[in-house]
């Protein structure tokens, strides 16, 4: 596989939604160990606005615009301002209706750098960053020439991100005052995160 | 069961708007749903001053809507943020060249939404530019500003930014003016009994009778420490005393002093609190230059108030002395 096209691109994103949907209440779960448990929810409006608009496209950098738009406009929190970056971010790098490699590999470090417009959480502080960031590493990294491979290795990757936040303290935002209390416990950001890219790669 | 003469409990933000704004028809008007405008827009060459906040706590925020301070307040529910997309409608009818200065409380939902609605603006091509303030000094004097929440300081920065905006004044030197304000105001509240919330009758802050807390939030959420209610001279001296520290007031110093009923306090007992504070702060050898003794930010039926001071400059002085506003709640006349 050397290219995604826009159908290809629709069915990562519904994939993500319906999966995500699936885990919602294991989402909130670990989110109410230090935060207010709501992750599960907030993640799955994010992932619906975000959907809607993304079904409604037909070319990337107007579709992904306004799925930021409809993510930051139509739900509130710091889910959807993090989901709403990520799609601005690599709204802001793509164009047309496909992408080869170089470009998958610019629309998901652009997708990064949208989201760290919006938060200076870093990997290690036990956050959605724990998965994001190696996933999309994994991306750029890549020397495979096969999209599959590619998304596969990013899944492996945002996973394990995910599973190291087990060992972690909090670092950041609200939960950083939980210290010690917060060891033990997978971060919902990075668990619910870390489940879209696996889908992204299934749905390929 | 209610305490409060109210109709349907999610009904009370749009029906006190829709009474504030028939009873001051003269002066503001609702532009949409939860949005706040002035009666006559000013014109478009002139920087517009937009602010956010839930509501809950009035006069605040948009009592300050009018001629010569606010140009728009965008109110969400009961303490509540008003969600991203409300704020981007109100950018959205302000758009002009000149810009529009985003005045944000410290709060983590309004900054939330402030800066959602702020960056899709920019994606639109509307100019916006964001000022937050952070006078609440009761979470420590060396804490980080970031952590430090919005409170009542925010009324005289409107009046200052809102005179400067509509004297002509750039985004930039606006921004710089409110900035050079922030740095220099302090803010801590004091409370005692309880108070409730509207909508679910829920007790949002509950001192037992004979206690008193200084470095009160404005959602009831504690700050200090509890202690046993002293006197309004002891009260003031206490709090002048960690409001000058942190400001580090020195003799020369011109101030500005408010204080700020949070709901059931009487103004014969703010009045008595002002004496001691204001009398505190000649004795520091700083020139009181303009004092409020007045309700700009309730906290429901809170007994309790807030200590505003600021060291300010002249510029600052001019814009809060010498410029006439016709805002609801501005009650105080030019020089």
């Amino acid at each position: 596989m050397e290219k995604i096209t826009i159908g290809d691109f629709k069915k990562m994103f519904n994939q993500a939604y319906t999966d995500i949907k699936q885990r919602e209440d294991e989402f909130s779960q670990l989110d109410a160990v230090i935060g207010d448990g709501d992750h599960g929810t907030a993640i799955v409006q994010a992932m619906q606005s975000a959907v809607e608009a993304i079904d409604k496209g037909a070319e990337f950098k107007q579709m992904l615009n306004d799925a930021g738009f409809n993510v930051m406009l139509q739900t509130s929190g710091s889910t959807s301002t993090l989901m709403g970056g990520f799609l601005l971010g690599m709204s802001d790098h793509s164009t047309g209706e496909e992408l080869n490699i170089d470009q998958i590999k610019a629309l998901f470090k652009g997708g990064l750098e949208g989201v760290q417009k919006q938060t200076k959480a870093q990997p290690g502080d036990k956050t959605m960053m724990d998965a994001l960031q190696p996933a999309v590493e994994a991306i750029v990294n890549s020397e495979s020439a096969d999209i599959r491979t590619i998304m596969e290795s990013a899944a492996n990757a945002a996973l394990e991100g995910a599973k190291a936040t087990v060992g972690m303290k909090a670092n950041f935002g609200r939960a950083r005052n939980y210290g010690e209390k917060s060891i033990g416990y997978a971060d919902s950001g990075a668990s619910s995160w870390a489940c879209m890219f696996q889908a992204f790669s299934k749905s390929l | 069961m209610k305490t409060k003469f109210i109709n349907e409990a999610n009904n009370i933000t749009k029906e006190l708007l829709e009474g504030f704004t028939m009873a001051y028809a003269d002066q503001v008007k609702l532009a949409k749903e939860n949005i706040v405008v002035r009666k006559n827009s000013k014109s478009e060459d002139k920087v517009a001053v937009i602010t956010l906040g839930g509501a809950g706590h009035e006069p605040a925020l948009s009592g300050f809507v009018g001629d010569g301070m606010l140009d728009c307040s965008v109110v969400g529910d009961i303490f509540a943020a008003p969600g991203a997309q409300r704020l981007f409608e109100a950018l959205q009818l302000f758009k002009r060249e000149a810009g529009i200065l985003l005045v944000v409380l410290n709060h983590s939902g309004d900054i939330m939404s402030a800066n959602m609605a702020s960056q899709l603006a920019g994606r639109v091509g509307i100019k916006v530019k964001m000022l937050i303030t952070h006078d609440d000094i009761s979470a420590g004097l060396d804490t980080p500003d970031d952590d430090r929440r919005g409170l009542a300081g925010c009324i005289p920065l409107f009046k200052i930014l809102g005179a400067a905006a509509d004297a002509g004044k750039s985004i930039d030197e606006l921004y710089e003016l409110g900035e050079r304000f922030n740095k220099n105001v302090a803010t801590l509240g004091t409370a005692m009994g309880k108070c409730t919330h509207p909508q679910n009758n829920t007790i949002i802050s509950d001192l037992p009778e004979g206690e008193m807390e200084i470095g009160m939030g404005q959602h009831g959420e504690g700050g200090g420490g509890r202690q046993a209610l002293i006197s309004a001279d002891d009260t003031a001296e206490k709090m002048v005393e960690l409001l000058a520290t942190k400001l580090q007031l020195k003799a020369g110093d011109k101030t500005i002093l408010i204080i700020n009923g949070t709901g059931s306090t009487t103004l014969m007992e703010m009045s008595i609190v002002y004496r001691r504070a204001a009398q505190v702060l000649q004795e520091k050898g700083t020139e009181v230059v303009f004092g409020r003794i007045d309700e700009i930010l309730t906290v429901q039926e809170q007994h309790g108030f807030q200590m505003i001071i600021a060291r300010v400059d002249d510029d600052h002085i001019n814009y809060l002395k010498n410029y006439m506003s016709n805002a609801p709640y501005w009650t105080a006349i030019g020089k």
